[in-house]
C-alpha cells in the first residue's frame, strides 16, 4: 500500500465517518434521554437525503444558484426533525415509554418499515443523484491525491461543529442542561419542575434532525435509493454500541474508528468491507461490554 | 393547607397507602413517623405526583391530583428525597439554582433566594463550585435541602433527612432547620423519620404511618413504640 493509497483510504474513512457520526450521535442522544433504541432513525437519514436530492434537483434545474444547496440541507433537516420526528414522538413513542424494551424496538421497527414504503410511494425506486453541492466546492490535491473539498474538508468540519455545538448546547444552555438532568434522573427532574414530556419531544426532534442532516449531506456524495436508511441504521447502531450508548464524544471516535476500518478494508481486503464495522464492534464489546466510553450503570429502582 | 382524603396508593399491585385521610395546616412542622417500608416515602412521592392515586389531595384550594407532576413544584412545593438525587453533571450551586431557573425566576429573585439559602446552610457556600457528584452523602443531604428551599415557598418535604448522617452533621442539619424556621415562619414542613425522638424538639406534632394507615401520634419515642 503506497502513500497515495493510504491517503485515499484515510480521506474516504474520514468523510464517511463524518456522515455516520451525524446519524449515530442522534441515535445515541435519543437513547440517552428517552431510553429507546430508535430503529426508525435510519428513515430520518433516508428522508433527509431524498428531500434534498429531489428539491435540490428541481430548483437547480430551474436555474437557481447552486449555493442554495447548503441552506436547503439545513432547512430539510430541521423540517424532517421537527415535523416527522415530532409526530412520531407525540403520537407513538409517548405511549410506550413504560413498556418493555422488546416492544419498544418492535414499534420503532414498524415505524421504520412504514416509512420505507412511504419513501417508495413518494420518491419511487429510481435513484436520485444531485451532486451540485459537491461540485460547487471543487477539488483539492493532498499527498498527490485529488479529492473533493466537500468530502475532505466540509464534512469533517461540519461533524466537528455538530460535536462542539452539542457539547455547548448541553452544558451551557438551560434547555441543554435540562436534557442532562432528565437523562440522569427523570423523577428528580420532574420533582424540580422540569416538564419531561417536553424534554423528550425536544430531544427526539433534535436527534431526528441530526440524522436527516446526515442524509442531506450524504445526498451530494451518493445516489439516493431505497435501502440507504437500513444500511445506515445498522452502521450507526454499530458506532453507538461501540462507543457506549449515550456517549456523544465517544460516538465521534467510534465513527472514526469504524469509518477508517471500513475504508482500509476497501483497499486491502475488499471482501471484508461490509463485515469490518461489525467485527470492530464485536471485538470492542467482547473486551468492554459497555462500549469504549460507556459506564456501567446501576439503575435506580 | 394540605389535605388527604381517602387516599389509596398501590405500588406494583401492593396497597401501600390505604384510605388515608389527614390534614396539615399552613406553617405547621409535622413529623411523619413510621418504620422502614411503612409508606412514608410513598406518601411524599404521592404529593409530588409520582404514584397512581385514588382519592382526593388538596393543596390550599386546589385539587392537587389534577395538577401535572412537573407543575407541582411551581405551586411552592420543595422536595428533598431520601437518596438526595442530585444531578451529578452539575455543580452544587447549579443544582440549587435549577428549580428556580426552571420556574423562570428573574435573576434578581434567583440571587435573593440563593443568598437566603446560603444563610440557612452556610456550608453550601464552600461547596458551591464542587461537582455535585463529588460531595459526601451527608453534604448531599444539605444540597438536597438547599435545592428544595429554592422552590419550596409554601411546603417543604424532607424524606429521612437524618438517615445516615454522622452526629456532627446531623447537628448542623438540625441547626439549619431551626434557622429555616426562624427566617420563614410561614412555610409548612413535613419531615419523615423512623426515630421520632430526633424531631421531638422541632416538630409541632407527629403523624404515624403504620401498615398503610395514618393516625395522630406522639413525638415521644417510648410512647410511639
Amino acid at each position: 500500500m503506497n502513500l497515495q493509497l493510504i491517503a485515499l483510504a484515510v480521506f474516504d474513512g474520514v468523510a464517511y465517518a463524518a456522515l455516520v457520526f451525524m446519524v449515530a450521535v442522534g441515535l445515541t442522544l435519543i437513547f440517552g434521554v428517552l431510553r429507546i433504541l430508535n430503529v426508525a432513525h435510519g428513515s430520518f437519514y433516508a428522508i433527509g437525503a431524498y428531500v434534498v436530492a429531489s428539491v435540490g434537483g428541481a430548483i437547480f434545474a430551474a436555474g437557481w444558484s447552486p449555493w442554495l444547496a447548503f441552506p436547503l440541507m439545513l432547512i430539510a433537516a430541521a423540517v424532517v426533525g421537527i415535523v416527522l420526528g415530532g409526530l412520531i414522538e407525540r403520537l407513538l413513542l409517548r405511549r410506550i415509554y413504560d413498556k418493555e424494551e422488546a416492544l419498544q424496538i418492535l414499534v420503532t421497527f414498524a415505524v421504520f418499515m412504514i416509512l420505507e414504503d412511504v419513501q417508495r410511494l413518494v420518491w419511487g425506486v429510481q435513484p436520485y443523484f444531485e451532486a451540485t453541492a459537491l461540485q460547487s466546492l471543487g477539488n483539492i490535491q493532498v499527498f498527490g491525491v485529488y479529492y473533493t473539498v466537500y468530502q475532505l474538508i466540509l464534512l469533517p468540519l461540519v461533524a466537528l461543529a455538530v460535536l462542539a455545538g452539542l457539547r455547548l448546547f448541553l452544558r451551557h444552555t438551560l434547555s441543554g442542561r435540562l436534557i442532562l438532568a432528565v437523562t440522569e434522573d427523570r423523577e428528580a427532574a420532574t420533582a424540580i419542575g422540569i416538564d419531561t414530556d417536553k424534554i423528550y419531544l425536544m430531544t427526539f426532534m433534535l436527534g431526528a434532525a441530526l440524522a436527516a442532516f446526515g442524509g442531506a449531506l450524504a445526498s451530494a456524495t451518493t445516489s439516493v435509493l431505497p435501502g440507504i436508511g437500513a444500511d445506515m441504521i445498522v452502521l450507526s447502531f454499530a458506532v453507538a454500541a461501540t462507543a457506549g450508548l449515550g456517549q456523544i464524544e465517544g460516538a465521534a471516535l467510534a465513527a472514526l474508528l469504524i469509518g477508517l476500518g471500513r475504508s482500509f478494508a476497501v483497499y486491502l481486503m475488499p471482501e471484508l468491507e461490509v463485515l469490518i464495522p461489525y467485527l470492530i464492534m464485536l471485538l470492542v464489546l467482547l473486551w468492554r461490554p459497555e462500549g469504549l466510553f460507556g459506564v456501567t450503570q446501576t439503575r435506580k429502582i | 393547607m394540605l389535605e388527604f382524603e381517602n387516599v389509596t396508593v398501590s405500588l406494583a399491585g401492593v396497597r401501600v397507602l390505604r384510605n388515608v385521610s389527614f390534614k396539615i395546616d399552613a406553617s405547621e412542622t409535622v413529623a411523619l413517623i413510621g418504620a422502614n417500608g411503612a409508606g412514608k416515602t410513598t406518601a411524599l412521592r404521592t404529593i409530588m405526583g409520582f404514584t397512581d392515586v385514588s382519592g382526593e389531595i388538596r393543596f390550599g384550594e386546589m385539587a392537587l391530583t389534577a395538577v401535572a407532576p412537573a407543575k407541582r413544584p411551581r405551586l411552592g412545593i420543595g422536595y428533598a428525597p431520601e437518596d438526595r438525587r442530585l444531578f451529578s453533571a452539575f455543580t452544587v450551586e447549579d443544582n440549587i439554582l435549577m428549580p428556580g431557573q426552571v420556574a423562570k425566576l428573574t435573576p434578581g429573585e434567583l440571587r435573593r433566594r440563593l443568598d437566603l439559602i446560603y444563610e440557612i446552610l452556610p456550608e453550601l457556600r464552600e461547596l458551591a463550585a464542587r461537582p455535585a457528584g463529588s460531595v459526601s452523602g451527608g453534604q448531599g443531604k444539605m444540597v438536597a435541602l438547599g435545592r428544595a428551599l429554592m422552590i419550596g415557598r409554601k411546603l417543604i418535604m424532607l424524606d429521612e433527612p437524618f438517615q445516615g448522617l454522622a452526629p456532627a452533621l446531623a447537628r448542623r442539619y438540625a441547626e439549619a432547620l431551626r434557622r429555616l424556621r426562624d427566617t420563614d415562619s410561614e412555610v409548612t414542613l413535613i419531615i419523615t423519620e423512623s426515630n421520632p425522638g430526633l424531631l421531638k424538639n422541632f416538630a409541632d406534632r407527629a403523624l404515624v404511618i403504620d401498615r398503610g394507615e395514618v393516625r395522630a401520634g406522639s413525638l415521644n419515642a417510648e410512647e410511639a413504640a
